[in-house]
């Protein structure tokens, strides 16, 4: 067995310590996502329910299309627990290499899929109270997402082989918690904006 | 394993920063014009801020750790604190705590003379009864600025410089949990006050901080910075509270059980945790605004399918907790510092605790006491009527721990104590003045009017900025190693504490006269009592300059280094040697009691930091 040295086991204790942080960083960044997000739902209940000058939706105006929409969402659930599985095996390196990738391509077919969407609405962004929490709710999601994606492009690089070894044994595990939240606020807006309208 | 060694090579200071704003702001601008409307700038000048707060980030240096990863390059570390000494290190990215909270320091004092000056210009035009001095289209901006820029401030005065500092200290950590969000936190806070700044450029803004529908709606584009601004701040306060919480949870040294937490770290947790949850639902409707002035979405425009009370409750679920991110850290300071002056254990600490977290809950129930008249419905009235009312209750405790912890102290009256025991008498007058304008029948009546102007200002700047004066004079030695002038400190406390009160006092009265605010125009038989104020704001003002004359004086004139400990106080900060080390402790320190057994006979020292100062004990 070979011996570790202090400036091993300091580094070590140090990495342990880092995983806690970021867990505990984690799970209060995503408290603050909640609410970010809440408020965007209840702009839609709010807008919803008052529906002033009978403007939410106005002629012509409804959801863009359920099953492209669905897809979007299955996408995005799809990134996060193809990551999640990757960064929970034992066998952490063959698996974490092997589906890290596959989410990252899953992501970016999420950011674009739904940036097309946005682009074809089928409606205009000044026609009512739905177009406009459409617009921002999604918005805010995507943009989140993508930046989302970015970070677990950085993941990936960085298990590859010229990436940082020190910055690869940090841990990746709590990242898998925001991608999932991501996924699961895209399901409640899906339900939301598609189903309820 | 080949390890890639390039690393980004851009040098990284504020210079650069603000020579990449530039451009990058004119590009916003340009690509503002090319995608928005054709009929006004806002989408331009929005872009044009974000663009450039981007482009000053990546300049200061915040790029290069995540595009280093993204690259797949070997991440630069966080630098060593001990490796990274000298004047420069105030000027640029810094990621040691206590060098975030010295740039906080002077950030913060700078943009306080700035809004002073807001205010100063605002009572100058109150001189006289007509708009004469200023005229009504001047004067409002001028209020617009004063007041985000003294919210910027206010949000930021404590937990900044002395949240970022002293937190680690008082805990027994040797670094904050996330030292780029810590940095972070604070460099966006001079691009938000540019930003703000800027909004006289396109003629300010007519709002207020509130930022109402439709007004805010149909401003000008000095809107625009308001709005990018204030999404800034709310930037700092999620990422300041993300990095506070997780480091006063998970860096605790050993024994610091959360039943030895000082007291101040307690205020810092409390208030961290309303920021981190208020400030994204500002976030949200900062964006709203925002699409509803560049991309005419209708989230506010009632005719459209939108409502301006939708703005009203998203504002105010976020700016009531806002008044409590204010004062929850001063309440922190001030139950800190009462214990050591008066050589007595801090009385119901639990209890305080309690408090603390009883204000931080309660202030989620009463943001609709702000549209009592708004036209909410009648029927929610009792209840936000009652849940603010309530939250005198908490307060009160805090009041009742800081009063018990006086009750037959031998009190050793520093200056710092001084500001503590004006604090108490001012937040007492805006705390009852509070339960009035909770109550619908009076709010009804006092809504608008220079009685709730005179009720925040006595809470927050008799209360807050009293609590940041306390803190100055108390940790300032720590944090500087220069002893603050005693004298200077008295005459300062004396001429502000009567200063303030002739201010703002009086401002009652005009209220229940029925003055209203924002209007620069009065009733004639009104001019005394203006005129009054206006001098004694004056004087006031000149208290101010004398801090700074003392800091000016203390810190280059006549030179008296801090010792370490010159208040004898048991805390674990002041049994650290001044000037703090680079890494603040030799070895992780074992707590083995708590920091207020003043006058317990044989109480064990705080810690046991291997001998690197002596610590003190129960005296």
């Amino acid at each position: 067995m070979a011996v570790r040295t202090r400036y091993e086991a300091a580094a070590d204790a140090e990495a342990l310590l880092d995983t806690r942080l970021v867990a505990i960083g984690t799970w209060l960044f995503l408290g603050a996502e909640i609410f970010f997000f809440a408020a965007w739902w209840f702009a839609f209940f709010y807008l919803r329910a008052i529906n002033n000058n009978q403007g939410w939706q106005a002629q012509g105006v409804g959801p863009p299309s359920k099953g492209y929409g669905a897809v979007v969402v299955g996408l995005a659930v799809l990134t996060a627990i193809t990551y999640f599985l990757g960064s929970r095996q034992a066998s952490r390196d063959l698996l974490f290499r092997l589906l890290t990738p596959v989410a990252l391509v899953f992501g970016i077919a999420t950011s674009l899929f739904q940036g097309y969407e946005m682009w074809h609405l089928g409606f205009g962004l000044t026609q009512g109270g739905y177009p406009a929490v459409f617009s921002g709710m999604t918005g805010s999601w995507v943009i989140q997402f993508t930046l989302a994606t970015a970070w677990l492009g950085s993941i990936v690089m960085q298990a590859g082989p010229a990436g940082d070894t020190i910055a690869r044994r940090k841990p990746a595990g709590s990242f898998a918690w925001i991608l999932l939240f991501l996924a699961a606020v895209g399901i409640v807006n899906y339900i939301l904006l598609y189903l309820v309208a | 394993m080949v390890v890639s060694e390039r690393r980004l090579s851009l040098p990284n200071n504020p210079i650069t920063g603000i020579l990449l704003a530039i451009p990058a702001y004119f590009f916003g601008v340009w690509l503002g014009t090319l995608f928005g409307n054709i009929d006004d700038q806002n989408t331009g000048v929005i872009l044009g801020y974000l663009f450039a707060t981007v482009a000053f980030l990546a300049g200061v240096g915040f790029l290069n750790y995540p595009l280093e990863r993204l690259f797949g390059w070997r991440v630069t570390p966080v630098t060593d604190p001990a490796e990274n000494r000298g004047i420069g290190r105030y000027l640029r990215l810094s990621l040691d705590h206590k060098v975030i909270g010295l740039q906080y320091l002077v950030t913060i004092l700078l943009m306080l003379l700035f809004g002073g000056i807001g205010a100063m210009l605002i009572r100058t035009s109150l001189l006289v009864p007509d708009a004469s001095i200023t005229p009504s289209g001047n004067y409002i901006p001028l209020i617009g600025l004063h007041s985000v820029m003294m919210i910027f401030i206010t949000s930021a005065v404590i937990v900044g410089p002395f949240g970022n500092y002293l937190v680690p200290l008082m805990i027994g950590a040797r670094r904050m949990a996330f030292p780029r969000l810590e940095a972070l936190s604070f460099w966006v806070v001079p691009p938000a006050a540019v930003i703000l700044a800027a909004a006289t450029f396109w003629g300010g803004f007519p709002t207020g901080w509130t930022g109402y529908p439709p007004l805010s709606e149909q401003a000008g584009q000095g809107m625009d910075s308001y709005i990018v601004g204030f999404a800034l701040i709310a930037v700092a306060l999620v990422t300041s509270g993300v990095n506070m919480l997780a480091t006063i949870i998970g860096l605790r040294a050993p024994g610091m059980t959360w039943t030895r937490l000082p007291i101040f770290v307690w205020g810092i947790f409390t208030t961290s945790i309303l920021g981190l949850l208020a400030a994204p639902v500002l976030a949200a409707a900062l964006i709203m605004l925002a699409m509803d002035r560049s991309l005419n979405t209708s989230f506010f425009i009632a005719s459209n399918g939108g409502s301006n009370y939708l703005w009203e409750n998203l504002f105010w679920f976020f700016g009531h907790p806002e008044v409590y991110i204010f004062i929850l850290p001063a309440f922190g300071i001030i139950m800190e510092i009462v214990p050591h002056f008066a050589r007595k254990p801090l009385w119901g600490y639990r209890t305080a605790v309690v408090g603390l977290f009883g204000v931080a809950l309660l202030s989620w129930f009463v943001w609709q006491h702000h549209l009592f008249v708004s036209g909410i419905a009648p029927v929610l009235r009792p209840f936000y009527m009652l849940s603010t009312e309530l939250i005198s209750i908490p307060t009160g405790i805090i009041f009742l721990v800081t009063l018990g912890t006086l009750w037959r102290a031998r009190v050793w009256f520093t200056v710092p104590m001084l500001f503590c025991l004006g604090f108490l008498f001012n937040f007492l007058i805006g705390g009852i003045s509070g339960v009035y304008l909770s109550d619908v029948p009076t709010d009804v009546t006092l809504h608008g009017s220079y009685f709730s102007m005179a009720h925040f200002h006595y809470t927050i700047m008799g209360g807050e900025i009293f609590a940041l004066m306390a803190a100055a004079y108390y940790w300032l030695p720590k944090m500087t190693g220069k002893m603050l002038s005693p004298t200077i400190g008295r005459i300062h406390f004396w001429t502000m504490f009567i200063a303030f009160n002739s201010t703002f006092f009086p401002l009652f009265i005009i209220g229940l006269l029925n003055m209203p605010r924002r209007v620069s125009t009065y009733d004639p038989a009104l001019v005394g009592l203006n005129r009054w104020v206006t001098v004694s704001a004056y004087v006031l003002f000149g208290s101010m300059v004398l801090f700074a004359a003392n800091l000016i004086y203390s810190w280059f004139f006549v030179s008296r280094p801090a010792l370490a400990n010159p208040w004898h106080a048991r805390s674990l900060e002041w049994q650290v040697p001044t000037p703090v080390p680079a890494r603040n402790f030799d070895r992780v320190p074992v707590i083995v009691a708590g920091p207020y057994d003043y006058g317990i006979p044989n109480a064990r020292p705080v810690a046991d930091l291997g001998g690197i100062v002596g610590v003190t004990g129960g005296g």
